[in-house]
């Protein structure tokens, strides 16, 4: 093991130190996730918590140094140390909000693994796999291209152990480049990763380091991910986050979770009964969804990781379309009970219920607000299904579509700026978006059974179902349509009734 | 044994509706009427029972009653609850057999595979309070009956056109 003061110096010359201390060179993150496991009593309870650890690096760093582990990364992580006093958030950055926009060349190179002493290893045995995880994520959205590793010239090595090369990285166009390390200690992964401004020559914020139970890589290269995401578009990532939806196999339907990508796959229900439109809590850890174990439709509460379930009320007839208000204290719900199907408010420590709508038109699928105070539903009063909104409480109910002869399951965005919903006519059924104001709608897909609109955490990007013949895979849009992209499922089962999770943590 | 019987009978009916595909008044509707006839004339009516049985074979499934000469299902247009002339002819024959027993009834709403959910589950509820609605002004007492919406989840016919969806869009009702 060779300590390399050349990158010390090169670090010096690229990262002139401020005069003022920083505390800290990377930000700690524990990345344990919390994954709900399947037995036949139910969902356990994982072992560990979850939580976002911000700790005084410089303490971190201190032991590591005395500890006289070799200098090479580490004394390069001492020099960033200076760095930090430079977040260099400004320059390099992805206008999001314009529709069919160029994808920012990224080259993303293997994280290097390193020994325990924090030697560098020859094979990056986890950094490749962790790499190809970040590199699918940030293809998949879009907003990035990830260039071809075979057109590297600087080794992930010696990115690692001398800082980029810029020069070498302007000249196969890329505009930014992320530089990694990871390796394994007590049977756990701690990952670091570095992202750089090409042109500009200096570092896009921190350096941040996960740590993480070796099982849940993915979930360390997807922080990773939404930290490349966030930092250079501005807005919060939404890759570490998880689908609910309804699994189907010939005959057999169950309901599923698993990651956005469709890996970590995990079956919920093992009886066979028909179960229906699971809907994740503002918290991520419980879902509202419909079973007919009891041979009626019934709304049931299921906590992720505790396995308890518990049914929302018995009312006779009809009970469906199960919403979450954001505080997560009341559900907007479709009842039958008074004779026709009508959208109620319960909540849900008491159980109260208070009915939001009365007329002899089906009114259901309600989504709130993101502040809570509005419902958006669907409702055909006038004749044909439409969209509506109507005050949280159930007043002032104004209509929001006049074109297209069938609009229904609306879905508000997360921001709050816009509301998804299916719009169907001639014979199809599409996915659209509209203003809260009922202005500036848009049809966003093009096929024949596309439904059940659901946002991603940020409020970009779209899931829905998309029926063709007998088969009903899942597919995201981004809001300004394009990049439609299929979601691929493990053992290429049907999937339908998506509901996207908040971001864990 | 019971469901096999159940199945037979089934059978037999949808037989007796797709032979009877010239007589205006089997069909649920004018279309569909004479899509039975067809699917009579060249076969393949069975197939489409099969389809049936296979779906009396759901254990989720109440169970089902073989009335002979006419049948427990009624069929409605696209979006629609509203009930046909030829349904309210099926559910009076219904109401006058039912009135003869006394155990509990329960209706089931269905809708085509067209639209979304949450809406069929809606829409199928009010085909299936429809026709409740209509055997209670028969006489049936409300409270033997029961209403259950399976929405667009359960289609008796798999296919994707006219002639399938006119068959998914139903009430069944089934006493015990």
């Amino acid at each position: 093991m060779t300590c390399n003061l050349k990158p010390t110096i090169l670090a010096l010359f690229l990262f002139p130190c401020d005069s003022t201390p920083q505390p800290g060179v990377v930000e700690i993150i524990d990345a344990v996730r919390k994954v709900p496991h399947w037995n036949n009593r139910g969902l356990s309870t994982p072992k560990g918590g979850v939580g976002i650890v911000m700790r005084c690096v410089g303490r971190w760093f201190v032991s590591r140094f005395f500890n006289k582990v070799t200098m090479t990364w580490v004394g390069l992580l001492s020099l960033w140390l200076c760095v930090i006093s430079h977040p260099a958030l400004g320059a390099l950055r992805i206008d999001i909000t314009k529709g069919g926009l160029q994808p920012m060349p990224i080259a993303l190179s293997d994280l290097v693994d390193l020994s325990p002493s924090g030697s560098v290893l020859g094979q990056n045995a986890w950094g490749h796999k962790l790499n190809e995880v970040i590199t699918a994520d940030l293809e998949r959205s879009g907003l990035f291209k990830p260039l071809d590793p075979k057109s590297f010239i600087q080794s992930p090595a010696e990115l690692w152990q001398q800082g980029p090369n810029f020069r070498d990285w302007r000249l196969i166009g890329a505009e930014a480049v992320v530089s990694g390390a990871v390796h394994e200690k007590d049977g756990k992964l701690i990952a670091d990763f570095f992202l750089h401004d090409v042109f500009q020559g200096s570092l896009v914020g921190k350096g941040k380091r996960f740590t993480a139970p070796l099982r849940d890589w993915r979930h360390v290269a997807h922080r990773i991910a939404d930290e490349i995401y966030t930092r250079l578009t501005g807005e919060s990532g939404y890759f570490t986050s998880r689908i609910a939806f309804v699994a189907s196999n010939g005959d057999m339907k169950w309901m599923a979770l698993m990651d956005q990508d469709g890996a970590n796959r995990v079956d919920l229900t093992h009886d066979r009964s028909l179960v229906l439109t699971p809907r994740f809590a503002p918290t991520g850890e419980q879902l509202f969804y419909l079973s007919y174990e009891t041979g009626q439709p019934r709304i049931y509460r299921w906590e992720l990781y505790t396995g308890k379930r518990t049914i929302q009320g018995d009312y006779p007839g009809l009970n469906s379309a199960p919403a979450w208000s954001p505080d997560g204290q009341r559900m907007a719900l479709t009842l039958s009970k008074d004779g026709n199907p009508e959208v109620y408010l319960r909540d849900l420590r008491s159980g109260d219920l208070r009915r939001l709508t009365e007329n002899n038109a089906i009114d259901t699928s309600p989504s709130f607000s993101p502040d809570g105070s509005q419902i958006v539903f669907n409702s055909d009063r006038a004749g044909s299904p439409q969209i509506y909104v109507m005050d949280a409480n159930g007043g002032n109910a104004r209509r929001l579509t006049f074109e297209g002869s069938y609009n229904a399951a609306p879905a508000w965005s997360p921001r709050g700026d816009l509301i998804a919903y299916v719009s169907g006519g001639g014979g199809h059924f599409r996915i659209a978006v509209i203003d809260p104001s009922g202005q500036n709608g848009r049809t966003l897909t093009d096929s024949w059974m596309d439904e059940s609109p659901t946002w991603s955490p940020n409020g970009r990007v779209i899931l829905f179902s998309r029926q063709t013949g007998s088969q009903t895979k899942l597919y995201t849009i981004d809001l300004t349509g394009h990049n439609e992209r299929l979601v691929k499922l493990e053992d290429n089962i049907n999937g339908s009734d998506p509901s996207w999770s908040p971001l864990i943590k | 044994m019971k469901r096999l019987a159940t199945l037979v009978v089934s059978v037999l009916f949808l037989g007796v509706l797709a032979g009877c595909g010239a007589t205006p008044k089997e069909g649920p509707d004018g279309a569909a009427g004479a899509a039975s006839g067809a699917m009579g004339a060249d076969g393949t009516a069975l197939g489409r029972s099969g389809g049936y049985g296979s779906n009396l074979d759901d254990p989720n499934g109440p169970g089902r009653m073989g009335r002979g000469e006419m049948g427990r299902v009624i069929h409605f247009d696209f979006n629609s609850a509203m009930l046909t002339a030829e349904a309210e002819q099926i559910l009076a024959y219904n109401a006058r057999n039912l009135a003869k027993t006394s155990g509990r009834i329960q209706i089931e709403g269905h809708c085509d595979e067209r639209g979304t959910r949450e809406y069929n589950l809606a829409l199928g509820q009010q085909r299936a309070e429809a026709a409740a609605r209509f055997l209670v002004s028969q006489g049936i007492p409300a409270n033997r009956i029961k209403t259950v919406s399976y929405g667009k989840e359960r289609p008796v016919v798999k296919g994707h056109d006219e002639m399938s969806w006119s068959q998914n869009r139903r009430a069944e009702i089934n006493s015990q």
